[in-house]
């Protein structure tokens, strides 16, 4: 049974309401609190021990699995390894995430290694929400790790998010793309008070007109940091855009690091990015639509990490 | 509705450059349901007036007074909020913010019906542009629509529009200008235009011309035409003045 906390965390992570319908694993404090499978969705536990396997028949069509992790044990670090692989011509949507209730002194963490092989023609859109809440004062820490190996014309859209709590995030990703495949990384994190955030990113565009697009976009609140880092390989002719902003805020500090690496002649790499304060002009014109400043300033950065 | 008693205003000087008086107490009444055109050339301080107007600028001395009511020292919010509305010449671009957020945001509802309603009362914007990010990738003729969008769907009592037709095609400025008479006539706006346009200044119930921060005429169109005339063969104040052994004879 879920209990309020499992379930606030759940929301907050999962934008479930209760137990999903579908196939689902649910984690808490590190061990299997349910598990349901489908008859295209298989979940079981790897010969480690240390994660599931979740495994999507060829041809798959529309079909999503639940793969939420909690933690509310004081002390606890939990280390979970999941192996996702996707079968040729599926369409899934996979919702995975980690929260954290924090409610003493002693810290609590999670560490979360993913990695995805992606049949050919295969479809996902993945989305990970990390999230930390309680009254506690120990230390919160996600350091998730998302490896992802596409096979011809997959596509793959990830939407990794990170909104309050977490004191320290490491995250690691990284993607090899074959021919014709597709990836749309779209990262957002928001730290507050003195809390870390680091992003490593590396993503090898290795067949032929495929294509990789990553969005970060950082808010920096109070006296918190966060690093970013990504470096786009290019070794065929292929298409890789990098987009990268933070927003300032009161005292935080931010390093962004934009890599781009052509070893093809064909290759077409491009990057932006940019660190600054919220613009007056932005400012300015909502708040002549009626709006306050402190409205405005909440409307702008809501949008800028939807 | 809206009186400018005497405002001055003053850039702040910089390290090699001392403070400059860009409004040199300016006084003008608007009346209601009127359309204003704001004309002079660059530098004269047009802008400077309308963002007195809207709060954004905030005078040196002087007040502005809207509806009877002293509103010098009130925030753009609270201008806002009272019936004015500004559409900026460069506006503001955004990052995931759509035309529906901030349609929303001028009408106080996301209700469908009423962002469609808006849409068709404007009608120089199509109704796919609903969901375009207000962001850098808009062509600057769909951002200026956008932005007039978003001042008519606050139904202000008084609109001020900065330079609307910079960026549009010629296709749109006079269904732009009918727009504007159109709020004015079926809402009562009233209205300012900073503008250079012709066909702006011709739709206009008055004409203010400004020079050096002052007016230099108010009236209609035809008894502005010397002075535009004169202006638009000496810009000496634009182009000459400051510059080391060069005077204006005339």
């Amino acid at each position: 049974m879920l209990n309020a906390i499992d379930k606030e965390l759940l929301k907050g992570v999962a934008d479930l309401e209760d137990i999903p319908k579908g196939a689902y694993n649910i984690r808490k404090n590190g061990e299997l609190m349910g598990r349901e499978v489908s008859a295209n969705i298989n979940i079981e536990t790897n010969e480690a021990g240390n994660g599931i396997i979740i495994t999507i028949k060829p041809g798959t069509q529309n079909e999503s699995v639940h793969i939420p992790v909690i933690l509310s044990q004081a002390g606890l670090h939990d280390v979970v390894y999941n192996t996702f692989i996707i079968g040729e011509d599926s369409n899934v949507t996979i919702v995975a995430g980690c929260g954290i209730h924090c409610g003493s002194s002693q810290s609590e963490g999670h560490s979360g290694i993913h990695e995805f092989r992606i049949g050919k023609n295969a479809q996902i859109s993945y989305v990970e929400k990390h999230l930390a809440i309680g009254e506690g004062e120990g230390k919160r820490t996600l350091n998730p790790t998302t490896k992802i190996f596409m096979e011809e014309n997959a596509h793959a859209e990830m939407e990794l998010t990170q909104i309050g709590g977490v004191d320290e995030a490491k995250r690691m990703n990284e993607a090899e793309l074959g021919p014709g495949c597709s990836l749309l990384v779209s990262e957002k994190v928001l730290t507050d008070g003195t809390q870390n955030a680091e992003s490593k990113n590396e993503l090898i565009l290795k067949g032929e007109d495929s294509r990789a697009n990553l969005v970060s976009r950082s808010v920096i609140r109070g006296d918190s940091n966060q690093d970013f880092f990504v470096q786009l390989t290019a070794l065929a002719k292929c298409f890789g855009h990098i987009e990268c902003d933070a927003i300032i805020m009161d005292n935080g500090t931010n390093q962004t690091m934009p890599a781009l690496k052509a070893e093809h002649p064909g290759a077409e790499l491009t990057h932006e990015a940019s660190i600054g304060k919220i613009a007056d002009d932005q400012l300015i014109k909502l708040m002549s639509l009626g709006v306050s400043y402190d409205d405005a300033v909440n409307k702008i950065i809501q949008g800028f990490l939807q | 509705m809206l009186e400018l008693k005497n405002i001055t205003f003053t850039a702040p000087g910089t390290d090699v450059e001392p403070p400059r008086t860009i409004i040199d107490r300016l006084s003008h009444t608007f009346e209601t349901g009127k359309l204003y055109a704001v004309t002079g050339p660059n530098g004269s301080g047009k802008t400077t007036v309308a963002k007195i107007i809207m709060g954004i600028n905030a005078q040196a001395s002087g007040s502005v007074l809207f509806e009877d009511r002293d509103i010098s020292d009130w925030s753009i919010s609270e201008r806002a909020k009272a019936g004015i509305a500004y559409a900026f010449q460069h506006s503001a671009r955004f990052k995931g913010i759509t035309f529906r957020d901030l349609l929303a945001i001028s009408l106080g509802t996301d209700d469908e019906d009423k962002l469609v309603e808006i849409i068709a009362r404007v009608g120089i914007c199509s109704m796919d542009f609903l969901d375009k990010p207000v962001d850098a990738k808009l062509s600057g003729g769909e951002i200026k629509k956008i932005e007039l969008a978003t001042v008519i769907a606050t139904n202000p009592k008084l609109a001020i529009y900065d330079e609307p037709d910079t960026g549009i095609d010629l296709w749109t400025i006079d269904p732009m200008v009918e727009l504007l008479k159109k709020e004015k006539e079926q809402y009562g706006t009233t209205t300012i235009v900073v503008s250079h346009n012709r066909t702006f200044l011709e739709a206009a119930d008055q004409l203010i011309l400004l020079r050096r921060g002052k007016i230099a005429y108010s009236g209609d169109l035809e008894g502005a035409l010397p002075m535009l005339r004169d202006l638009s063969i000496c810009t000496f104040t634009d182009t000459c003045e400051g510059v080391a052994d060069v005077e204006c004879y005339r």
